[in-house]
């Protein structure tokens, strides 16, 4: 299945090292956070992971094949979630599955009914069912970030990717995002990658964590190894305590009902 | 403190009141003479700017021969006089004779085919718009130009996309994008009139070499306006359709084309505009419709029918530019578009909210 294998990974820009022999293993499955600061390399990873940015050296491996372009067995989410204003929330779910159909199918929206289908339930697992029909452009931030997770459901992936997908959504449709994001690579069995800069959601939703800092992997593990001082780490020199109390205040809203 | 640049405020600015006995700080006076000198340097490469043009001017007119022209303003006033017939009306007060333009206008079916119409108005719709094929037709000379303008667009569009597209350097790497940008160049560079020239062996002088003319100018400049459009687009898109595993079409389609659909739509209406224009244009030399009869008039020194003519260009270009702009501006903005029905019920009130503003 879609066990993923980035094997000392580096990436320049000119000068500049984004990624500096990044490495690490994980199995088919995992609900995968990364963490870091804005420029500490996590969108590269990600855009390396997708096949977007080619890789200074270093190989990634999924499914043991090397990505070297962009394959419909990885899906990725943008923070910006690009999808088609002008196209309907229904039109853009379908454009996930073009690699299964072809140029004047797509064109015309020949796709046959499983595509179809396939694309409602996606809308339906992010639970935008009713606004189908809506043009995508007039829907709210939340509403079209969920535009975009239903597009790379429909793809069927086994790998889903997403960079930054809340970092531009208000704290409650980043909530929702976040829960739909977990519900679906869940329900489908997803390896996720998901990069983040909030502590606080981050400890929320994920299982496991990788934490970059200054495009090197300074942490690799699991929640309960996630630590204030493994936090510290990451972050470096930036005071911490602030979102330590929302992250301790989650957990106790958490934990009441 | 300052001192010495305390006595060049006040004397230059005059703010200062109190003459000698103002104090200023002397970091503020520094950046005001700063600011003052860079004025003055604006100021001086101005005036230069000026003369520079002007001479450039004078150096244009001497080239044009306007600078020696003999101009005969009075045979000019006579010429000018023989476009509007006058009539007295009354008591011997003089007017511009409407009627003779109307007579004309209605005489040469200008504007208007009331044989073609007539088949409406006995409701024979199919022999209309099946047999005579008259939408066009029913508006005379006025609707030649304007169908030479509307099907040249209609065949030049689908070229003009192909050669945008593929010269967009998105789409084809660099070098090679320039084979299409450059025949788009190329095509460009001659004039429509001169395209008419060339498609006169094939078509002989009339509508069809002209509409055909037209239909590749608009590859060049329609196409030219695509591929400027698609430089601007978003690079997120393009990579979402990517990350699908889209083949390079389907990215081309959903990815770019998506993003500009719209303001493509502006522009194809905008060119049509311009060919309809361009449409009277070759029909000066001999093309058809309304330029045709401007240019057999005037060969017969008929100055009061050529005027009737151009008046009736004028209503035929209005009628476009604002059919189109009014298209433009209601695809431009992001409101939900009007029906029909309100777009007809609703006009006295939309238009008494304009004149309110």
């Amino acid at each position: 299945m879609g066990e993923v294998i980035v094997d000392s990974l580096t990436k320049k820009f000119g000068e500049v090292t984004a990624l500096d022999d990044v490495s690490f293993e994980v199995p088919a499955g995992e609900f995968v956070i990364i963490l870091g600061v804005s420029g500490s390399g996590k969108s590269t990873l990600l855009r390396c992971m997708s096949a977007l940015t080619k890789p200074t050296s270093g190989e990634i491996r999924i499914r043991g094949q090397p990505m070297t372009r962009p394959r419909p067995e990885v899906a990725m989410i943008f923070q910006q979630h690009n999808i088609i204003g002008d196209l309907s929330a229904y039109s853009n779910a379908l454009s996930g599955g073009m690699n299964r159909s072809g140029f004047f199918e797509s064109l015309l929206q020949l796709q046959d009914d499983d595509d179809k289908y396939r694309a409602l339930e996606a809308l339906d697992t992010v639970g935008l069912l009713e606004e189908a029909q809506q043009k995508s452009r007039r829907m709210s931030g939340g509403q079209q970030q969920r535009v975009g997770i239903a597009r790379a459901l429909v793809q069927e992936p086994e790998v889903l990717l997403a960079d930054e997908p809340v970092a531009s959504l208000d704290p409650g449709s980043a909530q929702d995002v976040m829960q739909y994001l977990g519900a679906a690579s869940e329900e489908r069995e997803l390896t996720t990658f998901i990069s983040l800069h909030q502590v606080n959601i981050a400890r929320k939703f994920g299982e496991r964590f990788i934490g970059l800092r200054d495009g090197q992997k300074v942490f690799d593990g699991y929640r309960d190894e996630l630590t204030i001082d493994v936090i510290d780490n990451i972050y470096g020199d930036i005071d911490t305590e602030g979102m330590f109390v929302s992250q301790s205040g989650d957990s106790e809203t958490e934990a009441t009902p | 403190m300052s001192d010495e640049s305390d006595p060049e405020v006040a004397s230059d600015g005059g703010t200062a009141t109190g003459g000698d006995g103002v104090n200023r700080d002397s970091r503020l006076t520094e950046q005001y003479e700063r600011i003052r000198q860079r004025r003055r340097r604006r100021a001086i490469a101005s005036v230069g700017l000026v003369t520079f043009v002007l001479f450039v001017f004078v150096q244009g007119l001497s080239a044009t021969e306007l600078l020696d022209g003999d101009f005969t303003w009075e045979h000019f006033g006579t010429s000018l006089r023989n476009y509007f017939p006058t009539t007295t009306f009354g008591p011997g007060v003089p007017f511009l004779d409407l009627g003779q333009y109307t007579a004309f206008i209605i005489d040469r079916n200008l504007l208007f085919d009331p044989e073609i119409a007539s088949l409406l108005l006995e409701g024979r719709f199919y022999t209309f718009f099946f047999e005579e094929l008259g939408m066009f037709a029913i508006f005379g000379q006025a609707g030649i130009t304007l169908a030479m303008g509307v099907v040249g667009t209609i065949m030049g569009f689908p070229f003009a996309l192909m050669f945008g597209v593929l010269g967009s350097e998105r789409v084809t790497p660099f070098p090679f994008n320039f084979i299409f940008r450059g025949s788009m160049s190329f095509i460009r560079a001659i004039p429509a009139l001169v395209w008419t020239l060339i498609f006169i062996p094939l078509a002989g002088l009339g509508p069809a070499a002209a509409t055909f003319a037209i239909a590749f100018d608009t590859i060049g400049n329609l196409g030219r306006l695509f591929v400027d459009e698609l430089e601007e687009i978003a690079d997120g898109p393009i990579e979402a359709m990517e990350t699908t595993g889209a083949s390079k079409p389907q990215t081309i389609v959903f990815g770019m084309l998506s993003q500009v659909k719209t303001s493509f739509i502006a522009w194809t209406l905008y060119i049509l505009e311009i060919n309809v224009r361009i449409a009277v244009t070759v029909g000066v030399y001999g093309a058809g419709g309304l330029g045709q009869v401007v240019e057999s008039q005037q060969g017969l020194l008929n100055w009061t029918e050529v005027m009737a003519t151009l008046l009736c260009i004028f209503v035929l270009i209005i009628t476009v530019e604002l059919f189109s702009q009014r298209l433009r501006s209601r695809l431009r903005s992001d409101d939900e578009v009007m029906g029909l029905k309100e777009l007809i019920t609703g006009f006295p009130r939309r238009m008494a909210e304009s004149v309110m503003k």
